[in-house]
């Protein structure tokens, strides 16, 4: 019995150890879909890091998505009067902890896409190209989902 | 009833603990946790006291033939005003999707929200840009533009939302904006505002209890 589920670990450690170049694992990558008149859209999704911190260094889409892609981060900033401001500013990089997580979504960091080429419309999906400092080069499906 | 549930729990293996006091003090507690469940459902929005009022504020509707609208609802509904920009990839639509949902989960009591985006970048969102991105989300929305930029002042303060826009050396723009959905009355009131992550569910109920006081 013990031995069995010695063997069952040691399996999943050896699954675990083979998963992802460099370990880095990205989960749920989407988009929303894009209004009408829209030339910019975001993409969202969780990068989880691996046994070493990294940074995303670079993201990029085919020109048949979008001319343009940037890291950006959306934040809340004052103006002179004190009023709650939110700002999106782009970003050089984004720190991935190991054994940690960094999360793309709405209102922080995400992914902009700059002059869509086309609509982003639900049933479509594209890939982003995410270039770590030290990782390997990960190629994700975005999913494009209704708002 | 309350007292029958702190019976409940001090009959539990931890009921030792469980002293006079103690059982005095959670039988008053979940007492009044059930007296709260129910009086008057409360506002989950930001209230602000006295409510603003913004029933003068008129801006062009560039979705209506550029006629002047006037930032107050019609009898027995809400508006909900926005200021955004329409190359705002993230802020802006994760906004007017969440109140698009909030609106649909009203069912037949949607059609007694309106909504109106007033763009703080009307050199870039022209008359049909603003018209298309509002309407992509609701079907009768308002697209508010002007190119006086003290009439946009004046309305941004008003709300006490606030905007900023500056160009870059290398002639990026770059805008900041109030990310807050407003919700006014047929008076011409700030009801309650919700900021940026305020989920559907809780604009949902808040929509009910303004729509109530409406009728």
């Amino acid at each position: 019995m013990r031995r069995g589920l010695l063997l069952v670990l040691t399996l999943s450690a050896l699954v675990a150890a083979c998963s992802g170049g460099g370990g880095i694992e990205v989960d749920d990558p989407w988009a929303r879909t894009s209004a009408s008149s829209q030339n910019n859209g975001a993409v969202y999704m969780v990068i989880k890091g691996g046994d070493t911190a990294d940074r995303l260094i670079e993201v990029s889409v085919p020109t048949s998505v979008a001319a343009v892609t940037q890291i950006h981060e959306s934040m809340m900033t004052e103006d002179e009067d004190g009023e709650d401001m939110m700002m999106m500013q782009e970003v050089g990089s984004i720190d991935i902890p190991a054994d940690g997580e960094a999360v793309l979504e709405p209102g922080g960091f995400h992914i902009m896409l700059m002059q869509l080429a086309e609509p982003l419309e639900v049933g479509n999906e594209f890939t982003v190209t995410l270039t770590f400092e030290t990782a390997d080069q990960v190629d994700v499906t975005v999913e494009i989902r209704e708002g | 009833m309350a007292s029958l549930r702190a019976n409940d729990s001090a009959r539990r293996p931890l009921g030792g603990v469980l002293t006079k006091p103690f059982l005095f003090i959670s039988t008053l507690v979940l007492a009044s946790v059930l007296l709260g469940a129910c009086s008057e459902p409360t506002l989950g929005g930001m209230v602000r006291t006295p409510e603003p009022y913004v029933g003068d504020v008129s801006l062009p509707d560039a979705s209506d033939g550029e006629r002047d609208f006037l930032t107050i609802a019609e009898e027995n509904e809400i508006l909900v005003v926005y200021f955004g920009y329409t190359q705002c990839p993230d802020i802006c639509p994760t906004t007017m999707s969440d109140l698009r949902k909030a609106v649909e989960d009203l069912g037949r009591d949607g059609d007694r929200v309106d909504v109106a985006f007033i763009t703080v970048d009307p050199e870039r969102d022209t008359p049909e840009h603003i018209t298309g991105y509002v309407q992509s989300f609701f079907d009768d929305g308002h697209a508010l533009r002007t190119e006086d930029v003290a009439r946009l002042e004046k309305a941004v303060l008003s709300y006490g939302a606030a905007f900023s826009i500056t160009t870059d050396a290398d002639g990026t723009v770059e805008v900041g904006h109030s990310a807050l959905l407003y919700a006014v009355d047929s008076t011409g009131h700030i009801l309650v505002q919700w900021p940026f992550g305020t989920l559907p569910e809780d604009m949902t109920n808040d929509l009910k209890i303004l729509l109530r006081k409406e009728t």
